[in-house]
């Protein structure tokens, strides 16, 4: 038949190419991170990730020999993508809390930050001690510490979720909210961007480190993942990175003896 | 009744490409002191424009209506004080299919002329027997058949008292039987002396009912005559060559 | 084979495949968590349903308004009714929502306690452009013969809006409407993005807190089944006993 005189060539090819890929191919390793949070986390100009975790991540995959792919999830629907197995692991400045760990396992930590508050200009906030009163209103970001510590934490005011960072910032620069409870590091960025209309209290009234987070039982990678940090930051790789990205927010918070260090 | 038109044109825009048609051309028409006036003629010839002006649904354009050396008034407002003295009824869609046949009688007694629904309902009880619709009167008009939906849309029309009927081929939507029922009650008005002005195809029923048959066609009034001198021609071809189309039916 | 005997099987076999989906999804579940955080479940559902009746009772009037403005001769009047239907319906509603709080209100220096009102505003302007194409729908759909049969008895024309159009109409888009409330229902979910307390952001709340995403979320889509389904068949009932009246 006239099928398959011209077909069973091309399946041979396709035989030869489905093993020949198979024998070579390696596993990919996926990672997890919300890319709305630069310089950690963002897309450059042409909307591929790029950042100081998609740098790290690209470490990572090179040094356990594997290609990687990185999926952009909302943050607070990472976790449930890592124990559904969607990705292997998360890299997304993301907190190593007792909360946290029933569900997901961390890696060491790799970085040292707190939470900090970006206030209102015309707010009567100072500190993290003025925030739980009746009047005061916190917003904070849907999954995060700031949105666990407001939870516990915050009694009398009243607390704002919000999906994102950015509408976060824009309640507290609209003076809708009194402050934002979020990372040192955010804070200072959102603050040199509108400096008129906000205020930024740096010194973390809670400190956090932050972690890679991987599906619990799989210890082998974690172990692995462990293995490459030290490795990383022996090599003064995450020395590198900070000058890369963090040039400025170092020299900053340097200047200030505020907490912040890989 | 006795009804002076002088110069009457109607005019219409379609709206949406604004053409204009004139419907009615200066039409003149004087009656005798009459009770049933009926209008035939072909099909949109003006015949439901003139009731309809007749009937102060529409000002026309130009000319003047004088009922009885009255005129019909000027401006919607007045138009409205007017159509409360006269009853209308049209071919279709009379009554309002929401409510029932009881309710549709009352709306007009209380809501235009101010009765109380039991003054209402007491001036409808004997017509309603009258015509045999009591046992229809809790209906709705989708369960009436198109004979009893017309004829209560008369009974509607009579029972404010108005000086005068207009009906517009009350029969015109119905088959012969139906027909029927409701040419049977407008002889009896007849009979009984209401004045109105009939628009109607039933030629037979016209000839019977009618104290004077108005043709009106291409928008102006040839003919007006008794019946039995209508029925001869009155010497006018349209009249003529318009009889023979309706004999042949 | 009765025809609700009919549902209930097909309905009881689709549970049973998503069961078994489920199952095999080998994840350790925490159903624990819904028990504990039944109040915010509670509280966020009933938030649900106030907020879309307000917006259901707004958009009512704001649809009516402008489907009668719709009609309208008057070319500037048509225009504003045409206009605003036709934006509104041409933009998504999270778009319109973040819009008229970060854009609008803030402009206006609408502070954060009124949020909520603000939220229920925007859901109401929303919902209120596909109630005007209804209402238009019901106004136009009765016959021009009822307006002059009004006209001839002597009703002006408020008497006859009132009396003769606006009953008919409403018998006739109110399948429409109930359906539009149960869109509304679901509609009223993208609030949360603006951190009003209702049904789903309680739910996203309790996925934050706990990290139990499926069981946060299933109990979210049952609640509000538990609205839409009565709704849905209240609508089916209403279109069969109306249909009878007008004819």
């Amino acid at each position: 038949m006239a099928w398959t005189r011209r077909s069973v060539p091309w399946a041979w090819c396709l035989l030869a190419a489905a093993f020949s890929t198979s024998a070579l191919a390696v596993e990919p390793l996926r990672v997890g991170m919300e890319l709305s949070y630069p310089p950690f986390e963002m897309t450059d100009p042409n909307g591929k990730p790029a950042g100081v975790s998609v740098k790290l991540a690209e470490a990572l995959a090179a040094h356990l020999g594997r290609p990687v792919v990185i999926e952009n999830i909302a943050f607070d629907g990472l976790i449930p993508a890592l124990k559904a197995g969607h990705v292997d692991c998360v890299i997304s400045s993301m907190t190593a809390t007792a909360e946290r760990a029933k569900s997901i396992a961390f890696s060491e930590p790799y970085l040292k930050t707190g939470l900090a508050l970006l206030i209102a200009e015309r707010s009567p906030v100072h500190s993290a001690a003025d925030l739980d009163a009746s009047g005061r209103v916190v917003a904070v970001k849907q999954g995060t510490t700031g949105q666990q510590w407001a939870a516990t934490s915050l009694k009398q005011a009243r607390v704002l979720v919000l999906d994102t960072e950015s509408a976060a910032v824009l309640e507290v620069i609209q003076g809708r909210a009194d402050a934002f409870v979020y990372d040192s590091m955010s804070v200072y960025t959102n603050h040199k961007k509108q400096p008129a209309k906000t205020r930024a209290a740096l010194a973390p009234f809670r400190e956090e480190s932050w972690a890679v987070g991987i599906r619990q039982g799989n210890d082998a990678l974690r172990q692995q993942v462990n293995d490459f940090l030290e490795k990383f930051r022996a090599d003064g790789g995450f020395d590198k990175l900070g000058d890369e990205f963090l040039a400025e927010q170092k020299a900053y918070f340097k200047e200030h003896a505020i907490p912040f260090y890989f | 009744m006795n009804l002076v038109i002088h110069g009457l044109v109607q005019r219409f825009v379609d709206p949406r490409s604004g053409a204009q048609a004139t419907v009615l051309d200066g039409l003149d028409l004087i009656t005798g002191d009459i009770q049933a006036l009926v209008l035939v003629g072909p099909s949109g010839g003006g015949k439901s424009t003139l009731l309809r002006i007749l009937a102060g649904l529409d000002a026309p354009a130009a000319g003047t209506v004088a009922f009885d050396g009255e005129p019909l008034p000027n401006g919607e407002d007045a138009l409205i004080g007017y159509r409360r003295t006269v009853g209308t009824v049209f071919q279709a869609y009379n009554l309002f299919p929401h409510l029932t046949a009881m309710q549709n009688l009352l709306l007009p007694l209380v809501h235009v002329h101010g009765l109380t629904e039991a003054a209402a309902r007491d001036r409808i009880r004997e017509p309603l027997e009258r015509f045999g619709l009591a046992g229809h009167a809790h209906k709705r008009p989708a369960e009436l058949s198109g004979g009893q939906k017309q004829r209560v849309a008369i009974l509607r029309a009579l029972i404010v008292r108005p000086q005068r009927l207009f009906l517009d081929e009350p029969t015109s939507a119905l088959d012969p039987e139906m027909a029927g029922e409701v040419l049977d009650m407008i002889g009896e008005l007849k009979a009984a002396g209401t004045q109105f002005v009939l628009v109607t195809h039933e030629m037979g029923f016209a000839r019977r009912v009618a104290d004077e048959i108005a043709f009106i066609a291409d928008g102006e009034c040839p003919a007006l005559a008794a019946p039995e001198k209508f029925f001869a021609g009155c010497g006018e071809p349209r009249v003529v060559s318009f009889l023979e189309r309706t004999r042949r039916v | 084979m009765p025809r609700w005997l009919a549902h209930l099987i097909v309905f009881a076999l689709f549970a049973a495949v998503a069961g078994w989906a489920f199952a095999s999804l080998d994840m350790t579940w925490n159903w624990g968590v819904v028990w504990e955080y039944r109040w915010a479940f509670w509280r966020g559902w009933w938030m649900t349903l106030g907020l879309a009746l307000a917006a259901l009772l707004a958009s009512s009037m704001i649809g009516l308004a402008a489907a009668v403005m719709l009609r309208s001769h008057f070319p500037l009047v048509e225009a504003v009714a045409r206009i605003y239907v036709e934006v509104i319906r041409g933009t998504p509603l999270l778009v319109q929502l973040l819009v008229g709080w970060y854009v609008v209100a803030a402009a206006l220096h609408v502070g954060t306690e009124y949020r909520t009102a603000v939220g229920v505003l925007v859901l109401a302007l929303f919902s209120g452009a596909y109630m005007a194409e209804i209402f238009r729908g019901g106004l136009d759909a009765i016959p021009k013969a009822q307006v002059d049969s009004a006209r001839a008895i002597g009703l002006t024309r408020w008497q006859a809006f009132r009396l003769v159009i606006l009953p008919q109409a409403v018998r006739i888009v109110l399948p429409a409407v109930a359906g539009q409330l149960v869109s509304l229902i679901k509609d009223s979910s993208l609030l949360s993005v603006l951190s009003i307390g209702e049904f789903t952001f309680a739910a996203r709340n309790v996925n934050s807190a706990t990290y139990s995403t499926l069981e946060s979320y299933l109990p979210l889509a049952a609640g509000y089944l538990a609205l839409t389904l009565p709704l849905s068949a209240l609508s089916r009932w209403l279109e069969r006993r109306f249909r009878y009246e007008a004819a």
